[in-house]
C-alpha cells in the first residue's frame, strides 16, 4: 500500500497530514509527503536553478524546504519516524534531486512502513498525477482548495483513489458516511471505510442507494457482505437503503461531521469529461472531506 | 483506479485538458491558412504571419515547451514555404544568436567564481546599515551591474545577500513583511532597469542591433548603445529606490545588527582567490573587447572569445555551462530573429505598419508621437507577459518599418522591453525573487505599475529631447 499525502504550508496544511498521517498509519502504508511548489516560468528554469545553487552556498534553503523540515517535526513529535532519524535532525543535506523538478529525502518509518519527503516544483495537478503515475500510490490525500475546480480536475483524472480532507478539527466527533450507489469498487470502498474507521475510532453509516424504487437482489447481497465484514471487524455500523437522486441523498445526509467515502463510477471517462459522475459533483459542494475509492 | 483502456483515454482527456491552447492555435493557424490572402500582402508574408501568430499564443500559453516552439518556428517557416531550408538556417544563426550564447555561457562562468560575498562586501561598505541606503545601493549595484553582465546574473548573487541580511534582521520574514518584498524588488527592478543600459545587458538589445544592421538602417556601436541608454539608466535608479520605498516602506529603518553579521560571515571567506582575480580579468578583457573589437569582430564573438579564455584558464567547465546554460532560449532567440527577417523580407513587416499607420492617420497627422507610443507601450505590454527578446525579434521589423528615425524607433522598442515590472512571468529576475516564496503575484503590479509609468513617460524625454542631439 502506498499513500501520497500533498502539502503546502504549516498554516494550510496541517489538518491534511494529521489526517494523512493518521490513515497511513491505519494502512501501514509507505508514506510520501509531497510539497509541490510555485511552477516557474519556462523561460526563468535555469536561472531560477542557479540562483537557488547561490542560496544554497549560503547556507539559505531553497523555497519548500521550509515546508518539508515542519513536516518532519510533525513526523518527530508524533514518533512516525525511528528514533534516531528524529535525533539527527531533519536530513536536509540529503534532499537530493531525482530527475528534473524532484528532490527527495528518506526517513524510516515506525508505524507505517518508510517515508518519503519530496519537493517538486510546478503546476499542482500535473505534478501530482505525474507523481501518481510514476511511483503508483493507492491513494491520494490533499487539503481542500479554495479553487473547487482544482479538485473536480485532480479527482477526475488521478489514478488513485483520492482523499480531499476539508473542515478537519480533531475535537469533533467523526461518522463516516459509507455511500454504496451501484457495484463496481463497493468491496474496495468498504474495505478502506473499515481501516479509516479503525485508525480514527469511530462508526460508520451506510447508505445504499438505487434509482428504483426497490434494492435489487447484488445491492440486498452486497449488504449482506458488508454487514458480516464489518460486525467481523468489530466496527459500530448502521445501515439503510435509499432511493431516488444519489446525489441529491448524499447532499441531504452529510455534514461536517462526517467522513464521506464513495467509490468512484466505472463510466466512460469521455462521458465524465462532459458531464461529470456523482462523486465529482457532490465533491464540488460539500463540507465534509471524501474519499473517492478508485 | 482506471483500466488500461480507459486509463489511455483518461491520460488523452488530461492532455487536451491541459493543451487546450495548443489545440486551439491549431485551429486558429489553419483558419488563417484559408483566409484569403489580403490586398498589399504577399502570399509568403501570409504564411509569415500564420508563424507568427502561432509562435506568439504558444508561447505566452505556454501548452507546450519554449524549444518546442522554436523549433516550430524553423519547421514552419521551410513547410510553409516562406524560405528554402538553406535560407532558414542562415537566418537562424547570426551574431546576434552567437552574442546571447556567449553572454549566457559567460554569466554561468561568473556566477560559478562564487564572486557573491565579495559583493556583499563591497554593498554593506557603502550603504551602511541604513535601510534606505541598503535598498538604494540595490538597486544601484544591480542596475550597473545587470548593464554589463546581464540581469538574472547579478540577480543570483544579490538574492543570497539580501536574504543573508533578511535572515539576520531579527524580524520575522514572510510574505506580508515589507522588508523582504522592498530590497527583493530592489534587485528585480535594479536589473530590469540596468539591462538597458549597454547591449550585453540583454539579448533583446543584440537583436535589436543585428536588426538595425541587417536591414541597413544603423551601425550601432557597444559604445554608441551606452551614450544612447545609460543616461536614462542612471536616472532610473533614483526613481526606482524612492518608488520601491513608498510602495513597501520598511518595518525597520536600521538593520544594524543585519549588517553586522553579514559583514562577519562574508569577511570569513578572505580576500580574492587567483581564480576569482583571473576571472575578474578576463570579463574586464571581454568588456574592452566589446567596445574596441566589436566593430570589426561583432559583439558575439567577443563573447565567444570571453568564454573560450574561461574554458581554456580552468576558470569553469564545460560541464557546468552545458548543465546551466538555458539551451531552450537560445535555440528560441535564433528561431524569433530568423521569424523576424522573414518578417521583413516577405513583406509582413511593412504590411503591418501600413496597416497601423493607415489606421492612425484617420485621426493624427503627426505620426511621430503615435508611432512611438504604439512601439512602446506595445512593447512594455507585450514585455510582461512573453520573453522581452521575443518580443523585440517580432515587433522590431514592424517598428523600424513605420517611416520613423530607425536608431529612434529602435532604441526605444529595445529599453522598454526592459519595463518588466508589473507579472511574475515577466523576466527571468521577477521569476527568481518570486521563488524565495517572500513576494505575492499583486506586489508586483503595486510597485510596478508605477514604475512603468514613470519608465515610459522619462524615455519619452530621452527619446525626444537628449537622442536627437547625438545624431
Amino acid at each position: 500500500m502506498k499513500i501520497l499525502i500533498a502539502i503546502s504550508s504549516k498554516k494550510y496544511s496541517s489538518q491534511t497530514l494529521e489526517v494523512g498521517m493518521s490513515v497511513a498509519k491505519a494502512f501501514s502504508a509507505k508514506t510520501t509527503i509531497v510539497d509541490v511548489g510555485d511552477k516557474i516560468n519556462q523561460f526563468s528554469l535555469k536561472e531560477v536553478g542557479i540562483a537557488q545553487e547561490r542560496m544554497e552556498s549560503w547556507d539559505l534553503d531553497r523555497p519548500g524546504v521550509d515546508v518539508l523540515e515542519w513536516a518532519f517535526d510533525f513526523l518527530s513529535k508524533n514518533e512516525f519516524i525511528e528514533k534516531n532519524e528524529i535525533e539527527s535532525g531533519f536530513p536536509k543535506n540529503t534532499l537530493i534531486e531525482r530527475g528534473g523538478r524532484r528532490s527527495e529525502v528518506f526517513l524510516k518509518g515506525t508505524v507505517c512502513d518508510d517515508v518519503s519527503l519530496i519537493l517538486r516544483n510546478g503546476e499542482i495537478i500535473e505534478e501530482l498525477i505525474s507523481e501518481v503515475q510514476k511511483e503508483v500510490y493507492d491513494v491520494t490525500i490533499i487539503g481542500k482548495s479554495q479553487n473547487s475546480k482544482k479538485d473536480y480536475e485532480l479527482s477526475q483524472y488521478i489514478d488513485s483513489s483520492i482523499f480531499i480532507v476539508n473542515n478537519y478539527k480533531p475535537d469533533r466527533s467523526y461518522k463516516i458516511l459509507l455511500v454504496i450507489n451501484g457495484l463496481s469498487g463497493t468491496k474496495k470502498a468498504i474495505k478502506y471505510s473499515v481501516r479509516i474507521a479503525q485508525a480514527f475510532k469511530i462508526g460508520i453509516e451506510i447508505i445504499f442507494t438505487s434509482k428504483d424504487n426497490v434494492a435489487g437482489s447484488s445491492l440486498k447481497a452486497i449488504e449482506e457482505w458488508a454487514a458480516k465484514f464489518l460486525r467481523r471487524n468489530k466496527i459500530n455500523f448502521k445501515s439503510s437503503f435509499e432511493f431516488g437522486d444519489a446525489e441529491k441523498i448524499i447532499n441531504k445526509k452529510s455534514d461536517k461531521n462526517h467522513i464521506l467515502i464513495m467509490s468512484s463510477e466505472k463510466s466512460n471517462p469521455l462521458k465524465t469529461f462532459f458531464r461529470g459522475n456523482t462523486p465529482l459533483k457532490i465533491l464540488k459542494d460539500t463540507q465534509s472531506s471524501v474519499l473517492i475509492v478508485k | 483506479m482506471f483500466g488500461p483502456s480507459n486509463q489511455l483515454l483518461n491520460n488523452l482527456l488530461f492532455w487536451v485538458s491541459r493543451k487546450k491552447w495548443l489545440i486551439t492555435t491549431f485551429f486558429i493557424s489553419i483558419s488563417i491558412f484559408y483566409l484569403p490572402t489580403p490586398e498589399g500582402l504577399s502570399p509568403e508574408g501570409h504564411r509569415t504571419l500564420i508563424i507568427v501568430v502561432t509562435a506568439l499564443i504558444l508561447i505566452i500559453s505556454e501548452s507546450i515547451p519554449i524549444p518546442a516552439v522554436a523549433l516550430l518556428i524553423l519547421i514552419m517557416e521551410v513547410v510553409l514555404g516562406v524560405d528554402t531550408p538553406n535560407g532558414v538556417a542562415s537566418t537562424f544563426m547570426s551574431d546576434a544568436v552567437f552574442f546571447i550564447m556567449g553572454s549566457l555561457m559567460l554569466a554561468v562562468a561568473i556566477v560559478h567564481q562564487g564572486l557573491d560575498r565579495h559583493l556583499a562586501l563591497v554593498i554593506v561598505k557603502l550603504t551602511g546599515n541604513k535601510t534606505w541606503r541598503i535598498s538604494f545601493g540595490f538597486v544601484g549595484v544591480s542596475a550597473i551591474m545587470s548593464s554589463f553582465i546581464g540581469e538574472h546574473t547579478v540577480a543570483a548573487m544579490m538574492l543570497p545577500v539580501a536574504l543573508t541580511l533578511l535572515r539576520n534582521s531579527g524580524i520575522k520574514i514572510d510574505r506580508s513583511s515589507n522588508i523582504s518584498t522592498l530590497l527583493l524588488f530592489s534587485i528585480a527592478y535594479g536589473c530590469a532597469l540596468g539591462s538597458i543600459g549597454t547591449p550585453s545587458g540583454g539579448g533583446r538589445n543584440a537583436i535589436m542591433i543585428g536588426y538595425l544592421s541587417e536591414f541597413g538602417l544603423a551601425n550601432i556601436s557597444y559604445l554608441d548603445w551606452m551614450k544612447y541608454a545609460y543616461p536614462m539608466l542612471l536616472l532610473e535608479i533614483p526613481l526606482a529606490a524612492t518608488i520601491l520605498w513608498y510602495s513597501f516602506t520598511p518595518e525597520k529603518t536600521i538593520m544594524d545588527s543585519a549588517v553586522r553579521k553579514l559583514k562577519v560571515d562574508v569577511s570569513k571567506s578572505g580576500p580574492l582567490n587567483s581564480d576569482q582575480k583571473l576571472s575578474i580579468i578576463v570579463f574586464i578583457a571581454v568588456f574592452i573587447g566589446w567596445i574596441f573589437l566589436s566593430p570589426k569582430i561583432g559583439l558575439g564573438i567577443v563573447a565567444l572569445s570571453g568564454v573560450f579564455l574561461y574554458l581554456s584558464l580552468r576558470l569553469v567547465e564545460w560541464n557546468d555551462i552545458a548543465s546551466r546554460m538555458n539551451w531552450g532560449i537560445v535555440i528560441l532567440f535564433g528561431s524569433a530573429i530568423s521569424l523576424g527577417i522573414q518578417m521583413k523580407d516577405t513583406g509582413a513587416a511593412s504590411w503591418l505598419a501600413q496597416i497601423f499607420l493607415e489606421f492612425f492617420q484617420l485621426f493624427v497627422t503627426d505620426m511621430t508621437i503615435v508611432s512611438w507610443l504604439f512601439s512602446v507601450v506595445l512593447c512594455s505590454i507585450m514585455t510582461n507577459l512573453l520573453s522581452n527578446a521575443a518580443t523585440v525579434a517580432v515587433l522590431g521589423p514592424i517598428v523600424l518599418d513605420l517611416g520613423i528615425d530607425p536608431i529612434i524607433m529602435g532604441m526605444a522598442t529595445s529599453i522598454a522591453s526592459a519595463f518588466a515590472y508589473l507579472t511574475i512571468v515577466a523576466s527571468p529576475t521577477c521569476m527568481i525573487i518570486h521563488s524565495t516564496g517572500l513576494v505575492k503575484s499583486k506586489d508586483f503590479f503595486k510597485a510596478g505599475w508605477k514604475l512603468f509609468i514613470v519608465s515610459i513617460v522619462l524615455l519619452f524625454l530621452i527619446s525626444f529631447i537628449y537622442w536627437p542631439k547625438l545624431s
